[in-house]
């Protein structure tokens, strides 16, 4: 098949030449009854062809197509004298936003401040905790951060107990006890029922959960849906620093919780050896309560005389945040490109 | 004639220089126009196409989407798009189909009838290979390039280009034998 598309080429650069059909099928007498009809339409082809345009033509469409290009050019040129203004007063109107909206934003936020799950303004607040978190480079000090977040939870559990309120909430902690379905998560009681989830194995004494439930406002308890086994790293409150806020805490709410407090630390006291603390409230603990917990020691911090740090680190290396249900989409806007359809161009 | 320098004349294209925009004009437009005539017969239609092919130069160098190196591939690939674009359109609309007239400049003395019935005869039947064929044709017999230039134009390989001849050809002659017999 190759000879016979080289055989027309060659016939029709022959024909080009001023050759006849006749005389160039000569040179191919097998390919000849093929190519004589090949050639015969390539002749009319030929004949088709039609001449340059006339000089009138091209200067017709000369100006045309230049006075075009004059249209374009002025509107550059207006383009980019408007391109100072139109850059000026975007500006102008994205500080008013900025200003309007940090203003707003501001305000929001600390009204938010004050707020209990339950608050309209709440979502607020834990947002606004999140995007803290999240442009918060130091790790120190998004570590330091977490806790101080997961510390609020529980203050803000105390204000709905002292309300008398109830509403859905989470937070994270260490199990201190686990009498029968009362337990007892960071010094808060948790009611365990048949409908609770319990996430991951071996959830027990010393272990850092996450709860999440509803607060029974009457009986300062926190009936819970689902209780999570938390990874090692993962903030805890440091709760049991503040032993006094708690105990102040728990004096002015309905007796029971006041009871379950105080029983939780009279048996936290008891149960020294089995249970284990929250990091933090560790060092006056054992190492290896912490272990049994949900942290794992770093080898460089394996010294028995800090066991702070030894927390520190741990939680320095995990990096994850215990704040499972908040989380940051951000959308990679996409930019499509224009296409000119009928262009040839250089594709 | 100053010669035309091919990289001076994209760059001045850029800033819609004028005396680029000119010198691009003369360079092309009489092969543009020759192109688009080919393949549309009827001179005023050819007129427009080829005008407007110059004007998406421009719009085309203004988005900085034009040509980087080969101008004339640009306009001839852009005038083909431009022409399948038109006859998408004329086919569309049956009342306008191809017009029998014979263009301007074409013999149209009674002692050329045959050729006239002959000339009406290849329009008829090009007009219904398929737009590559008729572009290959175009380029080939209707512009005169020589196999290396149109394989280039195409950015196909010469063998390609070749079996692509062959088969528009012998389109061609069998849509001409067609054609007679109606």
């Amino acid at each position: 098949m190759n000879n016979l598309y080289d055989a027309l080429e060659i016939c029709l650069r022959e024909i080009e030449r001023g050759a006849s059909i006749e005389a160039v099928l000569l040179r191919y007498p097998d390919l000849a009854d093929e190519l004589r009809p090949i050639l015969e339409a390539s002749v009319d082809a030929a004949n088709s062809a039609v001449p340059l345009p006339s000089e009138t033509v091209i200067q017709r469409n000369r100006a045309k197509v230049l006075q075009q290009a004059a249209q374009m050019r002025d509107a550059k040129a207006k383009s980019s004298h408007r391109t100072w203004f139109v850059t000026l007063r975007r500006l102008a109107v994205t500080l008013t936003v900025l200003i309007v909206l940090s203003v707003s934003g501001t305000g929001l936020v600390r009204a938010s401040s004050a707020t209990v799950p339950g608050d309209n303004l709440y979502p607020v607040k834990r947002t606004w905790e999140d995007v803290l978190v999240a442009f918060t480079f130091n790790v120190q000090q998004r570590d330091a951060l977490e806790v101080e977040h997961e510390n609020e939870r529980l203050q803000e559990l105390q204000e709905l107990f002292a309300e008398g309120r109830s509403a859905k909430v989470d937070f994270n902690g260490s199990i201190k006890s686990q009498n029968g379905n009362l337990w007892l998560v960071s010094n808060i009681s948790v009611m365990i029922s048949d409908q609770t989830e319990l996430r991951g194995q071996g959830i027990g004494v010393g272990r850092a959960v996450r709860v999440k439930g509803t607060t029974q406002g009457n009986d300062n308890v926190v009936l819970a849906e689902r209780i999570e086994l938390l990874s090692a790293g993962a903030k805890l409150p440091d709760s049991d620093d503040e032993p006094e806020l708690q105990q102040e805490k728990h004096e002015d709410p309905a007796q029971q919780f006041e009871d379950n407090s105080n029983s939780g630390k009279g048996s936290e006291e008891a149960q020294t050896v089995e249970e284990s603390k929250t990091p933090e409230s560790e060092s006056d603990n054992t190492d290896e309560s912490v272990q049994d917990g949900s942290n794992h020691t770093n080898p460089e911090s394996d010294s028995d005389s800090n066991s702070n740090d030894s927390h520190d680190d741990s939680n320095d290396n995990s990096g994850s945040t215990s704040n499972d249900e908040s989380s940051h989409n951000s959308t990679d806007p996409s930019g499509g490109g224009s296409s000119y359809d009928n262009s040839g161009g250089d594709d | 004639m100053p010669s035309f320098n091919e990289r001076q004349a994209l760059d001045g294209l850029q800033r819609l220089e004028s005396q680029a925009i000119s010198a691009i004009y003369d360079q092309y437009f009489s092969e543009v126009y020759r192109y688009v005539r080919y393949r549309i017969n009827d001179n005023r239609t050819a007129e427009d196409i080829a005008s407007d092919v110059f004007v998406r130069l421009l719009e085309a160098a203004q988005k900085r989407q034009g040509p980087q190196s080969s101008l004339k591939g640009w306009l001839i690939a852009t005038a083909s798009h431009a022409v399948n674009d038109h006859l998408r359109r004329q086919y569309r609309r049956p009342e306008e189909a191809l017009s029998d007239a014979i263009p301007d400049g074409r013999p149209s003395i009674h002692s050329e009838v045959d050729l006239r019935e002959r000339n009406r005869m290849v329009q008829s039947a090009y007009a219904q290979l398929t737009p590559e064929q008729q572009h290959v044709l175009a380029l080939r017999f209707g512009q005169g390039y020589s196999l290396e230039e149109t394989a280039a134009l195409l950015k196909k390989n010469i063998n390609a280009v070749k079996a692509l001849q062959f088969r528009a050809l012998a389109s061609l002659q069998r849509q001409i034998g067609e054609v007679s017999h109606e």
